[in-house]
């Protein structure tokens, strides 16, 4: 992609200038953008495809929404709720299907060809691991320890109160401690 | 950006850490490629309807969506008799005015803009139920027979028309509210029972059929067949 000149200015700017009918700024939005939520995408669907599919929803999906950008809004929060809304929703429509977990497994490892095998197998156990906190908890962890948002901002994003996103957060990090302890033991 | 001693302790830390560690090498032009396809995607969404209404901010889109329900409902209240003033009983008045409530409500929900968190899944499933619960209360509340004496209705047949008038004056209420729609889950639904609700203002103001069975095969069934047949509809063919 060619460098912009714009390329310091902050996301809000972008946005603004977007809504204005500023394509360029879309270009510079999904820049900064893309590459973050493939990989908050990556991690919750371990599906390449499916990833970038909901990535290219999110886009869309804030195109539709640029007219409902107010001066003063942070974007990050914006994109976030769009990306997570998307995949609740993909989840949901997943188990209406019922789609059986040897399918879930075909698609898992996105990272096979580029990946050592020993980082490949640890990285396989944190995912059923991560996999087996129930997903309110896994997005917070995902966006708190992945995005390293603050808990008030997830809070915003996940529609609940920071309070909550907190329990969550501490509940998510004792369970993922108890499934992963023997292997860190191992590490230690 | 977080608190460090929020953060979990430094094993499990570790290892998490190691899921970015495997991140994906660069992609320039695999982010290039996806660049191009959802530009090309909102400018064809541009070009249509749909993306133009859908676009607009949602303050915009809610105006627009209350204007048509108004006008078409003053239109429709009075080029066509309403039934006597005998019949306005207190029932009447308050299934008209839940009628609105539920039009309103289901509005706001199909409005609701994307980067807000989704609605919990219970809100739209209860707004649906209510809906259709709605039109089937009010089929109890029908307008006393003694009003019908000078009308000559012959039963299922009567019925069978008022279901068909409901349903086509459904549809455009249907129609308008997904044009509207960002893309919120079960936004279909909504709007199914939102069809379906219209069609009942439409029928419960003006059809001086008196009779519980009336009003339930030929008006509460109009909600029934909107959600069931249009929740089916999009079960078979899921929207994208």
């Amino acid at each position: 992609m060619s460098p912009d000149p714009r390329a310091g200015a902050s996301d809000e700017d972008l946005m603004s200038a977007y809504v204005d009918g500023d394509d360029a700024a879309f270009r510079l939005l999904f820049e900064r953008y893309a590459p973050i939520l493939l990989r908050l995408t990556r991690r919750h669907l371990r599906d390449d495809e499916l990833a970038q599919e909901i990535v290219q929803q999110t886009f869309f999906r804030l195109h539709g929404a640029r007219n409902d950008f107010r001066q003063g809004s942070k974007l990050r929060p914006w994109v976030m709720t769009i990306a997570m809304n998307l995949v609740r929703e993909h989840w949901r429509r997943k188990k209406r299907r019922k789609v059986t977990d040897l399918e879930v497994d075909t698609q898992a490892a996105p990272e096979a060809d580029f990946m050592p095998l020993e980082l490949r197998q640890r990285s396989a156990l944190l995912h059923g691991a991560l996999e087996r906190l129930p997903h309110s908890q896994r997005e917070v962890v995902e966006l708190h320890w992945f995005q390293e948002r603050p808990y008030a901002e997830i809070a915003q994003i996940v529609g609940t109160s920071e309070g909550a996103v907190r329990v969550r957060a501490h509940r998510a990090y004792t369970t993922l401690k108890q499934l992963l302890v023997s292997e860190i033991r191992g590490d230690e | 950006m977080t608190d460090a001693s929020d953060r979990p302790d430094a094993g499990l830390g570790e290892r998490l850490r190691e899921l970015d560690a495997v991140a994906m090498p660069d992609r320039g032009q695999l982010f290039e490629d996806m660049f191009s396809e959802v530009k090309a995607q909102c400018d064809k969404s541009d070009r249509t309807l749909a993306g133009f209404l859908r676009s607009r901010s949602t303050a915009a889109r809610r105006m627009l969506v209350l204007s048509i329900f108004a006008v078409l409902g003053i239109a429709g209240w009075f080029a066509f008799p309403v039934i006597d003033v005998e019949g306005r009983s207190v029932q009447w008045t308050a299934s008209l005015v839940a009628f609105c409530i539920l039009l309103v409500l289901a509005m706001f929900m199909v409005t609701r803009p994307v980067h807000l968190p989704a609605l919990p899944r219970w809100q739209s499933v209860s707004l649906v139920a209510v809906a259709v619960g709605a039109t089937i209360v009010a089929a109890f509340w029908p307008i006393p027979a003694a009003l019908s004496a000078a009308h000559d209705h012959g039963g299922g047949f009567m019925a069978g028309a008022c279901m068909g008038v409901g349903l086509l004056l459904g549809v455009p209420v249907y129609a308008l509210l997904r044009l509207v729609d960002r893309g919120n889950a079960l936004g279909n639904l909504v709007a199914a029972a939102a069809a379906g609700v219209a069609g009942n203002f439409v029928l419960k103001a003006h059809c001086a059929i008196p009779g519980t069975s009336h009003e339930l095969l030929g008006h509460a069934s109009v909600a029934l067949v909107f959600v069931v047949g249009l929740g089916l509809v999009h079960r078979w063919i899921p929207s994208k």
